[in-house]
């Protein structure tokens, strides 16, 4: 069975492949769905997630039938109605829906994350943000939302409480490299000289984490020459930066030979890095 | 004292040992289920669902405070310690103990939790010491005093008999407590079996009121938060960086 095993791997990783999902999955309901016992409850519910996201709405359909069958009372189960009627984009009845869930456990975080992704969808970003803030004034510990609101900051060019929620998750992953580069571009696009410091750092902590991150190498020599050229910096930070930008345009050129190790078209593209690096770089 | 070695039948063994073992460990799995079949639902409140939160951010940003900028450390420390407003020195839950006499949900608890462990356990205690009486089922390995006899001892009138040899019934209770940590390895950790863990909770559980602690907590969390200090882990971090060339090793590989 070893449909059955890639659907738990998926299940387990939060892949997103709905397609996949959708064809392995309606295989394996309609043929073998005797063999599943009870793993076929949770397969239900990873189709017709799946299913929502292709647009299946009969396969959807079928699931949720199953489901509410089998489990007439279930939060988890009226959760996915809500769901099906969202993307039905009957954005009124789904609200009412998730209120109902609410109104019977008020700590269901399900429901609440599922009403402010329809305030996203409709694009009132304003009101996302400020159910997403309520919502975390009451559960500071939903890494999820708090990268959610980033992102709706960013949207909104509000760079400053963006990089308030970026802080909050660098906090609780320290190790994660992806957070401290998102939080030193974002500082970087604040810019001013002090930001400009703190993400030349940050870009450097990411390429510490993650020696490979060729973002933050960019990041890194741009924030760095930037620091550089900027006519407010005493010779000693001048110089200081010069040397990191020079360092970071090494790796770039090692990377970029690494690359394709003698290929034609890399050497053409080895060649296009140094230029652009040399036409970047003010001394 | 020297003593002859008492020889047992071989039969004793087998129809004694073994077979109390084996009860003592099946009662124990039926508790588990038992235990859970008559489990109350417990419903947590938005506010404490929250507090808990609230205390492990607290807790993430004194660990790991140094990774973010000193302004935005010193933002949160006052937000959460501030004299006049801070969240931690404001914050006042209102805290009813729930002493067991008077909250009901907590009373039906006890009663369960009392009545799947302490009666069966009684129950069969008397059961094994009516059936498997009359008889000496094993020696203890060290010496005990005589004051243990009777204890020990329940259906042997033998007033010469070393304290060390004991009844079924001894046997029936050192099994209860050695089974331990067989249920963690069959049944999982945080089993209904577990007696004494059960027994601790008991005596620890008058002693200790929930959300009181709360209150406590907070107060906790505000002096550690004082004490903390931030140290930047990024101080210094383009010397480290530099120090050595990027590790670039299997960048370019095909994946997937």
């Amino acid at each position: 069975m070893e449909m059955r095993d890639k659907l738990r791997k998926w299940r387990e990783d939060n892949h997103r492949n709905s397609e996949q999902i959708v064809d392995v999955g309606e295989e394996l309901i309609n043929e073998h769905a005797s063999k599943l016992g009870d793993d076929i409850w949770i397969i239900y519910e990873q189709v017709m997630i799946a299913a929502l996201d292709c647009s299946r709405d009969d396969l959807a359909w079928t699931c949720l039938q199953e489901l509410k069958r089998q489990f007439p009372g279930s939060q988890r189960v009226k959760r996915l109605a809500g769901m099906r009627l969202e993307a039905l984009e009957k954005y009124e009845d789904a609200s009412k829906q998730y209120d109902s869930i609410l109104q019977d456990d008020p700590t269901n975080t399900a429901a609440r994350k599922r009403k402010i992704s329809i305030l996203k969808a409709q694009g009132k970003s304003a009101e996302a943000i400020r159910e997403l803030n309520e919502y975390l004034e009451q559960f500071v510990g939903d890494q999820e939302a708090w990268h959610e609101l980033s992102e709706l900051y960013i949207n909104e060019h509000d760079y400053g409480k963006a990089a308030f929620c970026l802080e909050e998750l660098m906090m609780t992953n320290p190790h994660n490299h992806l957070y401290c580069e998102q939080y030193a571009e974002v500082k970087y696009t604040q810019g001013g000289l002090e930001n400009l410091e703190l993400s030349r750092k940050y870009f450097a902590q990411a390429l510490k984490l993650n020696n490979r991150n060729m973002r933050a190498l960019f990041g890194l020599y741009m924030s760095a020459s930037h620091i550089a050229a900027s006519p407010k910096v005493n010779a000693t930070v001048k110089k200081a930066n010069v040397k990191y930008a020079t360092w970071a345009t090494n790796q770039i050129n090692r990377a970029y030979q690494l690359a394709g190790r003698g290929t034609k078209e890399n050497k053409c593209s080895v060649k296009a890095v140094e230029e652009m690096l040399e036409s970047i770089t003010m001394s | 004292m020297a003593e002859p070695e008492l020889l047992l039948d071989s039969n004793i063994r087998l129809w004694v040992v073994l077979p109390i073992v084996f009860i003592t460990f099946l009662v124990g799995v039926i508790r588990h289920y038992v235990s859970i079949l008559l489990q109350s639902d417990k419903k947590l409140t938005l506010e404490q669902v929250s507090d808990s939160q609230v205390l492990i951010r607290s807790r993430i940003l004194r660990e790991n405070g140094k990774y973010i900028p000193k302004q935005s450390f010193l933002m949160r420390k006052f937000y959460f310690n501030n004299q006049e407003d801070g969240f931690f020195k404001n914050t006042k839950r209102k805290v009813v103990p729930p002493s067991p006499m008077t909250d009901p949900s907590m009373l039906t608890d006890m009663m369960k939790g009392n009545v799947t462990n302490v009666l069966p356990m009684i129950l069969i205690g008397g059961w094994i010491n009516w059936t498997f009486s009359g008889f000496v089922t094993t020696k203890v390995p060290f010496p005990l005093t005589l004051r243990f006899k009777p204890m020990l001892q329940q259906g042997i009138e033998l007033l010469s008999l070393d304290a060390s040899w004991v009844s079924s019934a001894s046997w029936y209770f050192l099994n209860v407590f050695g089974l331990r940590s067989m249920y963690s390895l069959i049944l999982g950790q945080d089993n209904g079996a577990d007696q004494s863990r059960i027994m601790q909770e008991q005596m620890s559980g008058a002693a200790m009121a929930m959300p009181a602690d709360t209150n406590k907590a907070f107060k906790a969390e505000w002096e550690a938060l004082e004490l903390t200090d931030h140290q930047w882990a990024l101080e210094n971090i383009e010397e480290e960086l530099m120090s050595r060339e990027l590790d670039l090793d299997g960048m370019f590989n095909s994946k997937h």
